[in-house]
């Protein structure tokens, strides 16, 4: 399955662009597509355990199973105010 | 309870909210918080706060915090305008209007609005030292 995924703020930074798509076997997680993610971009690694996750507009926990069109977000912690 | 919310690159006009103002005859506290944008950012002084936004998920985050807000206190409405690009310091880039039947629960809300936004809502800023469109430093 194909998913699209989104970085925001300083991520983007850290991968030099805004969006990548992703070839994953049928039942991964979120978790396992951030693993992925950070297996091609490895300065996201250091924020692993503060990085947020988004399926579409919700956040979802590690063990959420992806679809195939799935447009996931990874993102550092909001800061908004 | 009735709902705006705004994202805007354009500089908060308070004047025109205030007139578009709707209260009825029940309620006693309409609340208005003003987050500003201070000249210091940690250690560093700084001349502006270039906010970005997921604009999609922050209006549904937005959103389920003002249902979070409407299940917990008797608000009649709120309206929130959170600004987007670069916010020179002493400028608003957060403002929020909240009606409700007394103080107590005005401000609760309000104080839980500010809580949960800073904890969901995909808003991101990255400190500037200088006032103009191009990031300057990450956060």
């Amino acid at each position: 399955m194909t998913i699209t995924v989104q970085f925001w703020s300083y991520f983007k930074d850290h991968t030099q662009c805004a969006t990548t798509s992703l070839e994953l076997p049928d039942g991964t997680t979120l978790g396992e597509a951030h693993t992925a993610v950070i297996d091609q971009f490895p300065a996201l690694g250091d924020m692993r355990h503060s990085t947020l996750k988004a399926v579409g507009v919700d956040y979802q926990p590690d063990d959420f199973p992806l679809n195939d069109g799935d447009e996931i977000s990874l993102f550092p912690p909001v800061q908004g105010g | 309870m009735k709902t705006q919310l705004t994202l805007t690159p354009d500089p908060i006009d308070e004047l025109a909210l205030i007139t578009e103002r709707e209260m009825s005859d029940g309620m006693g506290a309409a609340l208005v918080f003003h987050g500003v944008v201070r000249a210091e950012e940690g250690e560093a002084t700084i001349a502006a706060i270039d906010y970005e936004a997921f604009d999609e998920m922050a209006c549904h985050q937005f959103e389920l915090i003002f249902e979070d807000i409407d299940r917990q206190w008797p608000i009649e409405s709120i309206r929130v305008v959170h600004r987007i690009g670069v916010v020179p310091v002493n400028e608003t880039s957060l403002w929020i209007e909240i009606i409700a039947p007394h103080r107590a629960e005005a401000f609760e809300a309000c104080q839980f609005l500010i809580n949960a936004m800073k904890e969901r809502v995909p808003i991101w800023k990255r400190p500037k030292r200088e006032a103009s469109s191009n990031s300057s430093q990450s956060n």
